[in-house]
Parts: C-alpha cells; structure tokens; sequence
C-alpha cells in the first residue's frame, strides 16, 4: 500500500515537475508556439503579396525589354553581341577597362547582386593577373555595399537610387556622367548586368564597347561615309548614343531580370513559411494536449488522493 | 541604231547593279526604324526614305552608299512602295546608319508623326521659349536651353507649314 501510494505521488508530481521544467528552459510552451505560428504567417502574408506584385511588375518590365532589344538592335552590328559571364576568359579585354556593374537599390531580391559582385570580382582578378589595369563605377546600392570591402580602390563612381526600370533620359544622364568620369580615355567600357531568359532563368552577361580610333591604320568605320563630314565629330557623338543606347537596353534587362528574382525569391520564402507554420502547428498541438493531460492527472491524482 | 541602244542599256544597267550589290538584287530596302519605347518599323521594306541630317536632307534608296548620319531635329519622310504621299516624322535628332547590304537602321530618342502634332501648342511653346530667351542672361545654361527649345519648335513649325520668328 506504502508503495502504491509513492507510486501515486510519484506520478502526480512527474508531469508537474516535468512541465515546470519545460516552462523553466523557456522553449516550448505554448503560448510561445503561438506566438511563433501567428508572426510567421503575417510574414507568409507579406511574402506571398511581394510575389504577386513582383509579377504583375515582370510583365510590365518585359514588356519594355522587348522594345529596348528592337531599339538597340542597331548597336549590333557595332558592338557585337553581349557575352555570357559564364566560362568568360576576358583574354580580350583591353590594357584598361571601364567595368559598370548594373545592380538593384532594393534588396529581398534573390541572388542577382551577389552573382554580379562575384563576377566583378573575378574580372578584376583577371585583369590584374594579366598585367592589365581597369577601374568601376558600380550603379545600385546593394553592390556598392557588396563592392565596397572587396574593390574599395577601384571604385571611382557609383550611382545608387536608380529608378528601376530607368529610362533613355536617365540612360542618357549616367552616360554622359561615365563620360565626364573620363570613360573615352579607356580601351573599353565593360557593361556587366543580369540578362532576362525568362520568368525563372536569368543569366550574366557583359558588353564591351570600344571607342573610335579617329585616324591612323585602325581607323574605325572605314567603310561608311559621314554625314557631315566631320568625322571625328560625329565618331564622338555616335560613341555617347551609342553607350547611351546600350546602357538603357542594359536597365531593361538587368529590371526584368530583378523582378523575376525577386518573385521567385518570394515564393520560395512563402513556401517555406508554410512549411514552418505546418510543423509549429504540429507542436502547438502536442503542447496542448500535454497540459490538458497533465490537468486532468493533477485533478484525477488530487481526487485520488482525497479519496483515499 | 535606236533599237540597238535601248537593248545595249538595260544590261549595263544590271552588270552596275552587281558591282554595287553582290548578294542579291533588291528593290527595295530594309528599314528599322526605333525609339526607346516603340518600334515603329522593323525590318520594314519601303521604297525610299529622306533623312534629315546635320548637314542637309538626302535620300536613300536600295543599294546606297554605307553612310552613318548625325540627325538633327527635322521631318524624317518614309516612301512606301506604290504610295506616292511619304509617311512624314518629326524626329528630335539621333542618328542614321545604313549599311552596305542595304539595311538602314534609325534610332532616335524620339520621334512623332506629324499628324499628331498640334500647331497651337507648337506656337504658344514657341512664344514662351522665346521670351525666356530674351529673359536669360547671355551666354547661361538658361539662355542655351531657350535657344534649343526655339529652334526646335521652329522646325516642328516649319514641318507643319508655319513660319515663326
């Protein structure tokens, strides 16, 4: 009988103990779980309205890529077409580069500003190894924060609260201004951005635009005849539409790109807030039952113990 | 004698027209013409187009000379084939490329179709860009800025058939 009764009480404070323990460590009561389940599906809410505007975004944005790509089909036959970053050798870069890399203000947007700030970096490695000089002018913020540790001395310009998607004035405004930063005194201006593939791809590219040589054996354009007919004048003003032009195709592309990122991004992270919210849900759950049990056994010891 | 001529010149005709073009004989020409937020015409084959450059207007057809063109602000005329009223634009300046395989590209920051501009709205710009020319100090950024906006809408006037002073 002794022993049944320390049997009894011995299962009457167990739950107790073990419940004020649990309360003790602080992790797992329930109002906690709670707590946890309601703020994770308000972020669910934010994520999942992010990703829808994020789309409605991309259509518009693809929308005018479409019109930059006929816009700036003339620069073609000039400049060549962009090259992927992807098993780039940069073996043709010039004695000194102009590198712009295009990035977002806003962040939540996927990987697009690190995977330009890894290709930057791995440009100026290489240039560097290959005895070859060149400087940058970043435009975005969120990889002149990303740039600034690593290429801290050769950042010379940067240009941050872009309006994305940007437009040909504000094109024409950044040219003119790499113009000034004395972009005709380099071998080339390297343009590196995200380019759209479609909703779920988006891939590195750059381009390389070289000034005119004006005379002398690698005289550009020999070809064609200019109207006036100063030359040089004009191979000046062409070179400025011509950057101006490229630049604005590159905000177009590298806008689309930001948005399809970023709406990815976000469906992922809703996703895995669903997933989360489902096994805090499970928790709550067996939080819950465990305190109901352990009120029924304190009240069913407690009769008990009454009883006897 | 006659009849010998008339048989001799076509074929003279066409052994010019492969020294200038060696691909293929086209009539026609291939025309883009773009803006940053419209493509007005892309790959388009038109007759003719007479463009208005720094130093004059001049035409182009099939076959032209490679010319690459500084365009100033002035009437950009796009003859289609068998149309004989040229499709007319206001352009704002820009640039015309024509290559040798008879491809033109024309890329403009801007450019409206002269039907769509309103001469009211271009004279009473006009008055007012030139009374903020008179109020600039000489030789300012305001003054040049003026002096631009004038001479713009004096040949958007001229396009449409008015004489501003």
């Amino acid at each position: 009988m002794a022993l049944r009764l320390t049997a009894k009480r011995v299962c009457a404070t167990l739950p107790k103990v073990m419940g004020q323990a649990v309360a003790a460590r602080g992790m797992a009561t329930e109002k906690q779980i709670f707590n946890q389940i309601q703020s994770t599906k308000n972020i669910s809410k934010i994520t999942s309205s992010m990703k829808m505007v994020s789309a409605a975004k991309l259509k518009g944005d693809e929308q005018r890529l479409s019109l930059a790509d006929a816009f700036n089909k003339w620069t073609t036959p000039l400049t060549g077409e962009p090259v992927l970053l992807e098993g780039a050798t940069y073996d043709e870069l010039p004695q000194k580069t102009l590198i712009v890399p295009m990035t977002s203000d806003k962040g939540l947007c996927g990987g697009i500003n690190s995977f330009i700030t890894r290709g930057t970096r791995d440009i100026v490695a290489k240039v560097t190894a290959d005895g070859k000089e060149c400087d940058v002018v970043v435009v975005g913020d969120k990889g002149r924060g990303q740039m600034k540790r690593l290429l801290a001395g050769k950042i010379i310009r940067s240009a941050t609260e872009v309006q994305s998607p940007g437009s040909f004035t504000l094109a024409s405004a950044l040219s003119s201004e790499l113009i000034a930063a004395g972009a005709m005194n380099y071998d080339a201006v390297m343009i590196v951005y995200n380019s759209f593939v479609n909703a779920a791809v988006y891939e590195q590219k750059y381009k390389l635009i070289k000034p005119y040589v004006i005379e002398g054996e690698e005289e550009s354009m020999l070809e064609y005849e200019f109207e006036p007919d100063t030359k040089s004048e004009v191979m000046v003003d062409l070179y400025e539409y011509l950057l101006t032009s490229q630049i604005f195709h590159s905000f177009m592309d590298a806008a689309a790109s930001e948005q399809s990122s970023r709406m990815t991004a976000m469906e992922n992270a809703s996703k895995n807030a669903g997933e989360l919210i489902d096994s805090l849900t499970l928790k709550y759950n067996r939080a819950r039952q465990a305190r109901i049990t352990t009120e029924l056994i304190e009240i069913i010891s407690g009769a008990a113990a009454l009883e006897d | 004698m006659l009849s010998n001529a008339i048989r001799r010149v076509p074929r003279v005709f066409s052994v010019a027209r492969r020294a200038m073009s060696t691909v293929e004989e086209s009539s026609s020409m291939s025309l883009n013409f773009n803006l940053p937020h419209e493509s007005i015409y892309s790959d388009a084959k038109v007759a003719q187009v007479i463009v208005p450059g720094v130093a004059g207007e001049y035409g182009v057809t099939a076959d032209h000379v490679p010319v690459v063109a500084q365009m100033k602000a002035g009437v950009l005329q796009i003859l289609h084939e068998g149309v004989a009223e040229p499709e007319k634009y206001f352009v704002a300046g820009g640039f015309s490329i024509t290559h040798p395989n008879s491809v033109t590209d024309i890329s403009c920051p801007e450019a409206v179709r002269l039907d769509d501009i309103d001469s009211a709205a271009v004279t009473s710009a006009f008055e007012e860009a030139k009374s903020k020319f008179s109020n600039a100090e000489s030789g300012s950024v305001a003054q040049a800025e003026a002096q631009i906006d004038m001479d713009v809408n004096r040949s958007m006037g001229a396009a449409l058939g008015l004489t501003l002073v």
